[in-house]
């Protein structure tokens, strides 16, 4: 699964490409200052229409390094303005502000939580406690460092925090390497909440197999990565955001603390904020400004935003410590370094996106295949809606329907479900014709045969002779021969030995029909085999891999042969693997052509086919090779050993060569520019 | 002269003004939160003391203006005689310096507190002495040190020295010599009317620090507001700061259609608007090899001009290039950028560039300037505007200074009006025809609309009642658009023969339906065809590259593009043309019209910016004989060619200091060209973007095809996300009814104003004649009153037509 794609793309990029560019583009995205991505069909961020698009910009509000937002039932934001020491309350309906929270106790605000009821929770690093103020803003509770024994030896410097509905405070702190921290109401210890495990390298993991106690006390701690942010919407589950990973950035946590996503959810490494709305929509946001979107369930359903520092575009972050989403849905999030809010309003089309997913997961599969409909309206390479109106389409048992959905959507599991209704079906329908004509047919040929019995055998006659005729076309003739051969793999092979079968050009003529049969299986199996698409796949190098092995193969095992008493000439050897290719061939053929009438619940007989195909085609070629060569079996092992040794051999001294020859390549152009540049 | 120019509009905006104060009112309180994409409420009055200008020369006096000069510190005055109120070329600052030895020799001489007062000269508090010499000039240098920029003015302390010269009356020249870097040259400047006209000659600059100038800056503070101040207070007799009086007000850019860039107070330090007219050179970047990433490029001014508005409706200036536009940047910087508390904007002019000249292919090489500077005349004109526009002059705002920059480019001919042929308006729709993807051997062709699909679709759409049709090709080319040479005229057989396309735009031509093909003649790649002797060349001697692989597909055929030399551009514009002459009237270029970039050799520059300039308008003047073109959204210098003007900018590219988006440019083009709106199947179909085309008098367009968009999942158009025709039947009838509804009744009016009585509600003037009509547009969620007439929620209406 190619999750960062982009920034994969971003890696290959000529070194030297190191300027923001602000280059024209047909104007499409109207307002949009940055793309939208979505997973495509190959489960890799892909650009999509815009899913949200910048609002407002508020930059008169002063702030000074903002740390973290929250929007309560009011619709009311609150910022915590740590720079300016205060709590900022922006009435978001109105568009000003509603409040302003300052407090002689308050000296480092870097977390804000308001709970139901109206209190506000305000993470104090400076002040080293958790403030809790009431609505009109008076101070009425602090907690201040639990004097749990456990606790003793930790630091205790709340830098984020999140209250459930039953008052546990949950506390992000600052350099607390063991996870949540769980106070009570009262304050009082309660553990850590959720913890997070230590990524080892492959260095550390051998370490800790291998070290003793006393040598891995003497090694530098490892920490596990550090939980960024908590969030607890208002059914009491605790999200949390992680730094420093890629996988399992954000969690959503069951009572115990452990991850409730089944599968490991991607994320920017360096996630700050994580919110939840009310319809159970995830979102994150990264430092470096990017935001993405997720369902209940952990599914990515669109990332956006850039990373850019020269220009100051709405939408756009110099650093990007917080969001929160407001009442209508829209983000909203805070520039941590130059100090204004932004808001982020929906477009339509993630509107409708988020109203199909949670019709379909209330069950309600029309109405939710008539949402998706209009997602497909506004994205026609949607694959959220194409697998939304798939799958109200085999709810709803239309599964013809469904398969084309299933197919824009590459969701061969699903697609594979309705095949097998929709085979099903044509076979109820179409089993007892088929059969009778087969038996028709099967009758027919017995009433030609005698009547062809009683008057001469005439026909059998002709079939002989046309037979006869084929077997003296030269090609047709060893053709043919190859078709005989992995029957008879000794005798066949003998005969090749002696001289007496087979031709350089006939096998050169497999040779070709064999990569073309591969060639059909690679590109051209149903839709539920055909794992990699044409367009992603480098013929190029199929072409090279193919017949550069073949070669190579043959070069070498006639080199180390020749030198082992090997009979074998370099022509004979050209033919060994030809004539022993056909069992291959044919299951490659038939495992193509089969794969149009099988589900995923057949797939063992693909695999039967293939298999038994490819083993009888490597015990044919080596009993060719033992034959011709006059091997035993043990000789025979030995060659093909050695055969591929030498076979890396000569790949790595290719390689080698290539690489120097680059090397030289770029020398000599380089010297040849500095003479134009400098002597002529 | 532009007053004159403009007396005709007077009754219009007589009549304005009353219906402003007395025609509207909310039916409720709803508030409607503006942001940067609505046009805000004009600024609050200047407040300001007319000053007698002691320190000041009278050097002409005009009907409308009296101009001053003052020698010290090189600053023009420009006086609106009605009412007293100034604008200055430069920020008149004294040397903190200069003034601080004055009071201490005062002080030590023992003079009177009435004498020191008089001497302490009010100084900046948050600028140098550099700062200060720049906030006063009326020409700033750039010049580099090694790979740095520094700056040098014309009212420099100790390192330049100016003399005004007089030539004739109205017109003088400023003698300058810089010290260092050394360098001579003379700024002619002709004082007009009501404006006046900077020259530099760039034959009359010499020194032997020319060639590492950088750029010149032209009255980088003229209009600028902010400031922070030492005051000595006269009690206390103690210096003091305070904020300078921070004048209401804004910077016009052209930013898409135009964005305003209010004077603010800002808490953030912001970075600074650099507008790079007609876009970047992409030929003398610093690298060769430039990528697409996750942010939406910035949308380029595709005109040399800007503004300063002081007040509501007081004063104002617009400003353009007459010459030397292919090398300006507009620059802004809002409050707090570079340390000051001043908003200032000024046009800049490069002419010498740093780049990384290049070894090899694994990135050696060094930073290095040109040799010798970029060689080219420069010619500013500023226009200053006065009062709200009630005597019918020009308004000293936006629209004001759209309508000076109009008549400029009426008088020069680069404007034509014209008269609409039809009542109603026109709509765009164009059709996605074939495009290329990655097969088993080579590239596969996607087909996604068929000529004949075309003529269904076209007959549809004009059996449910919409006649005003135009239509462009976009894929027609065998190997569809992104991998057929721009211009071979192979047709792409599955979608239509030579014949068939010739039928289907000659069969629409006579329903009045002007079908074209529509050609990127710009973008290449190395698929399409060789590099050699067609792509541009980079300062570096290094082919342009372009690499969009982070916005492409992960499989398409290729993903590095570069551009064709000005010079191929203009050969494969003119082989288009011939091509098609024997059948279509028109031509529809995309790309290429808002693209312009230099082509160099290792021998230096090829085709300069002002070279390539020259081509394109001399091979669409030759073609435009013959071939009506539609053009997107192309740079000023094609707008006298220019029959169609495709992907108008509707909006700005929302930098967080623009506080406005406003109808700039479509007010400077309205009724020369039919101007038609981004595609509105892109997020621009909601009824917010349906208003705003109402709003800047734009048209809709659509971009279709038969077959479903996800097929062009693997191509290069893969941003086309929803094409299909059948998808749009509805939409297009809705959003075409709804905006020729109202645009079909000021067909053939002159667009003279626009005002914004409250957040969310737009008024636009059309006059015809002696007729005036308004559009009122409601934004809002609640209804509005003008003139006896409601207008819904979220809905427009014309009012006062009969």
């Amino acid at each position: 699964m190619k999750r960062n794609s982009k920034w994969r793309k971003i890696l290959f990029l000529p070194a030297m490409v190191f300027l923001t560019v602000q280059m024209s583009m047909t104007v499409h995205a109207n307002q949009a200052t940055s793309y939208t991505y979505a997973a495509d069909e190959d489960k890799n961020w892909e650009r999509t229409q815009d899913a949200y698009l910048p609002d407002k910009t508020v930059t008169e509000l002063g702030l000074s390094s903002p740390e973290d937002l929250f929007i309560d039932e009011d619709n009311m934001l609150y910022i915590a303005d740590t720079g300016n020491r205060r709590v900022v309350k922006y009435d978001i309906g109105a568009g000003r502000v509603a409040g302003i929270l300052e407090n002689s106790e308050m000296t480092g605000p870097r977390g804000v939580y308001v709970t139901e009821d109206g209190d506000i929770y305000v993470a104090d690093t400076s002040a080293k406690a958790v403030l809790i103020f009431d609505r009109e803003f008076h101070l009425i509770h602090k907690l201040t460092r639990p004097d749990a024994p456990i606790f003793a030896d930790t630091n205790y410097e709340p830098k984020r925090v999140a209250v459930d509905g039953g008052g546990n405070v949950y506390l992000i702190g600052e350099g607390v390497y063991n996870g949540v921290i769980q106070l009570a109401k009262t304050g009082e210890f309660l553990g850590y909440f959720a913890v997070n495990d230590a990524d080892l390298t492959f260095s550390q993991r051998l370490q800790q197999m291998l070290f003793t106690r006393a040598q891995l006390a003497n090694l530098i701690d490892i920490n596990p990565t550090v939980f960024a942010n908590v969030f607890v919407d208002r059914d009491g589950v605790v999200y949390t955001a992680t730094s420093g990973t890629h996988l399992n950035g954000m969690k959503k946590h069951s009572t115990n603390g452990g991850n409730m996503f089944k599968t490991a959810v991607w994320s920017y490494d360096n996630l700050t904020d994580v919110y939840v709305d009310a319809s159970g929509l995830i979102y994150t946001c990264s430092a470096n400004g990017y935001i993405n979107i997720y369902s209940k369930s952990g599914e990515e359903i669109f990332s956006f935003g850039s990373y850019v520092t020269t220009v100051d575009i709405s939408g756009l972050f110099t650093s990007l410590p917080s969001l929160a989403v407001d009442m209508d849905g829209n983000i909203w999030a805070v520039d941590g370094t130059k100090g204004y809010l932004q808001s982020f309003k929906p477009t339509e089309y993630a509107q409708t996106v988020y109203m199909a997913m949670n019709l379909y997961e209330e069950g309600r599969y029309e109405e939710a295949m008539s949402k998706w409909n209009d997602v497909l309206r506004l994205n026609q390479m949607s694959v959220l809606a194409h697998n939304g109106v798939g799958k109200a389409y085999l709810h709803a048992e239309e599964y013809g329907a469904s398969l084309e959905h299933f197919k824009v959507a590459n969701n061969k599991e699903y697609y594979s479900q309705s095949f097998w209704e929709v085979r099903n079906m044509w076979l109820q329908k179409w089993l007892g014709p088929i059969l009778g004509i087969v038996a028709g047919l099967l009758v027919l040929k017995k009433i030609i045969r005698e009547v062809d019995k009683r008057h001469g055998s005439r026909l059998a006659g002709l079939k002989r002779k046309a037979g006869e005729n084929a077997g003296k076309i030269p090609v047709w003739k060893d053709i043919r021969y190859a078709l005989r051969t992995p029957r008879h793999p000794m005798d066949c092979y003998y005969e090749i030995r002696r001289h007496r079968q087979g031709s350089v050009l006939s096998a050169a003529v497999i040779y070709i029909l064999f990569f073309i049969d591969f060639m059909a299986y690679k590109t051209a199996k149903g839709f539920i085999y055909q794992t990699v698409k044409v367009e992603d796949m480098d013929i190029g190098s199929f072409v090279l891999g193919f017949f550069v092995l073949l070669g190579l193969f043959i070069i070498c095992n006639y080199l180390v042969t020749s030198i082992n008493d090997g009979d074998g000439t370099f022509r004979q050897i050209f033919m060994i693997p030809a004539y022993g290719l056909m069992p291959a061939m044919i299951a490659l053929l038939v495992v193509t052509c089969v794969s149009y009438g099988l589900t995923y619940n057949e797939s063992f007989l693909l695999t039967l086919v293939l298999l038994i195909g490819i083993v009888w085609s490597i015990i044919t070629v080596f009993i060719g090779l033992q034959t011709v060569h006059d091997y035993t079996f043990g000789e025979t092992i030995k060659s093909i050993l050695l055969t591929v040794v030498f076979m890396v051999i000569v790949a790595v001294i290719g390689v080698i060569i290539s690489i120097m020859w680059n090397s030289l390549y770029t020398f000599l152009i380089s010297v040849g520019k500095e003479m134009i540049q400098n002597v002529l | 002269m532009f007053y004159k120019q403009m007396k005709r509009y007077k009754g219009v905006l007589l009549a304005l003004i009353p219906a402003l104060g007395f025609g509207m009112f909310p039916m409720n309180a709803n508030a409607y939160v503006a942001t940067n994409r609505d046009t805000k409420t004009a600024p609050e009055k200047a407040e300001y003391t007319p000053d007698e200008h002691e320190d000041y020369e009278l050097l002409l006096e005009t009907g409308t203006v009296r101009y001053y000069w003052r020698e010290d510190r090189d600053i023009l005055a420009v006086v609106d005689k009605q009412t007293g109120y100034c604008i200055k070329t430069g920020a008149d600052l004294p040397f903190s310096g200069e003034v601080k030895d004055a009071v201490k020799k005062l002080e030590k001489e023992g003079a009177s507190n009435a004498e020191i007062l008089e001497a302490a000269e009010s100084y900046a508090d948050d600028l140098n002495s550099t700062y200060v010499g720049i906030a006063n000039s009326l020409i700033t240098l750039e010049y580099y040190d090694s790979d740095k920029i520094k700056y040098i003015s014309s009212a420099s302390e100790d390192d330049a020295e100016s003399e005004l010269e007089k030539l004739e009356e109205g017109k003088y020249c400023l003698n300058i010599r810089f010290r260092k870097p050394e360098v001579q040259m003379k700024l002619y400047f002709t004082l007009l009317e009501d404006s006046i006209d900077y020259y530099i000659p760039c034959g009359e600059m010499s020194g032997s620090g020319l060639n590492s100038l950088a750029a010149i800056d032209i009255t980088p503070f003229l209009g600028a507001s902010g400031g922070r101040m030492n005051v000595m207070n006269p009690d206390t007799m103690e210096w003091e700061t305070e904020d300078a009086y921070r004048v209401p007000g804004y910077v016009l850019v052209p930013d898409g259609s135009g964005s305003l860039i209010r004077f603010v107070d800002n808490t953030s330090v912001f970075n600074a608007y650099e507008g790079d007219v007609y876009g970047k050179d992409f030929a003398t970047e610093s690298s060769y090899s430039i990528g697409y990433f996750d942010d939406v490029p910035v949308k380029n001014p595709v005109m040399p001009v800007f503004g300063i508005a002081h007040g509501n409706g007081q004063m104002a200036f617009a400003a353009w290039a007459n010459q030397g536009a292919e090398y300006m940047d507009i620059v802004v910087n809002p409050d707090g950028t570079k340390a000051t508390t001043y908003t200032w904007a000024y046009p800049r002019f490069e002419l010498n560039v740093n780049y990384y000249q290049l070894y090899d292919e694994q990135g050696s090489g060094f930073f290095k300037q040109m040799d010798e500077i970029y060689h080219y005349d420069i010619d500013m004109t500023y226009a200053f505007l006065f009062g709200d526009g009630s005597d019918g002059t020009p308004a000293a705002d936006y629209t004001g200074m759209a309508r000076v920059y109009r008549q400029y480019l009426l008088n020069t001919g680069e404007l034509t009006l014209r008269q609409p042929e039809r009542e109603e308006i026109p709509i765009r729709l164009d059709f996605i025809m074939a495009d290329s993807k990655s097969g088993i051997v080579g590239n596969t062709r996607v087909e996604m609309t068929t000529t004949a699909d075309v003529e269904d679709i076209l007959n549809r759409v004009m059996e449910g009642g919409i006649t005003n049709i135009n239509s462009g090709l976009i894929g027609w080319q065998k190997g569809g658009e992104s991998l057929s040479r721009p211009y071979q005229m192979k047709f792409s057989g599955a979608v239509g023969s030579k014949k068939d396309f010739k039928r289907l735009i000659e069969e629409f031509g006579e329903k009045g339906v002007d079908v074209s093909l529509s050609r990127d003649v710009i973008t290449i790649n190395r698929k399409m065809l060789n590099y050699y002797d067609t792509a541009v060349k980079c300062i570096s001697n290094w082919y342009l590259s372009i690499d969009k692989s982070v916005i492409l597909p992960d499989n398409v055929p290729t993903s590095l593009f570069s551009y064709a030399t000005p010079e191929k551009t203009a050969k494969w514009i003119g082989q288009l043309a011939d091509g098609i002459s024997a059948f279509s009237g028109s031509l529809t270029l995309t790309e290429m019209p808002h693209t312009l970039t230099s082509h160099w050799s290792r021998d230096g520059v090829v085709t300069s910016l002002t070279d390539a300039v020259e081509m394109y308008r001399n091979i669409l003047s030759e073609v435009r004989q013959e071939t009506a073109l539609n053009l997107e959204n192309p740079n000023s210098y094609l707008w006298k060619y220019t029959d169609r003007y495709l992907q108008a900018p509707v909006g700005s590219s929302q930098f967080i200091f623009e506080t406005d988006a406003v109808p700039f440019l479509q007010m400077v083009l309205h009724g020369t060209m039919e101007m038609y709106a981004p595609y509105a199947n892109f997020s621009f179909y909601t009824q917010d973007s349906i208003l705003r085309m109402i709003d800047y008098n734009v048209f809709p367009s659509f971009i279709l095809s038969r077959e479903p968009s996800y097929k062009l999942g693997d191509t290069f158009s893969a941003n086309y996300y929803s094409t299909e025709y059948t998808l749009y039947e509805e939409l297009i009838g809705n959003v075409y009814g709804q905006i020729n509804e109202i645009l079909r009744q000021v067909q053939g009016y002159e667009w003279t104003g626009r005002s914004v009585p409250e957040d969310g509600v737009v008024i636009n003037t059309y006059q015809s004649g002696e007729k005036v009509c308004y559009i009122v547009i409601n934004y809002t969620e609640h209804e509005v009153s003008y003139q006896g007439t409601t207008v819904m929620p979220e809905s427009a209406a014309v009012v006062g037509k009969e």
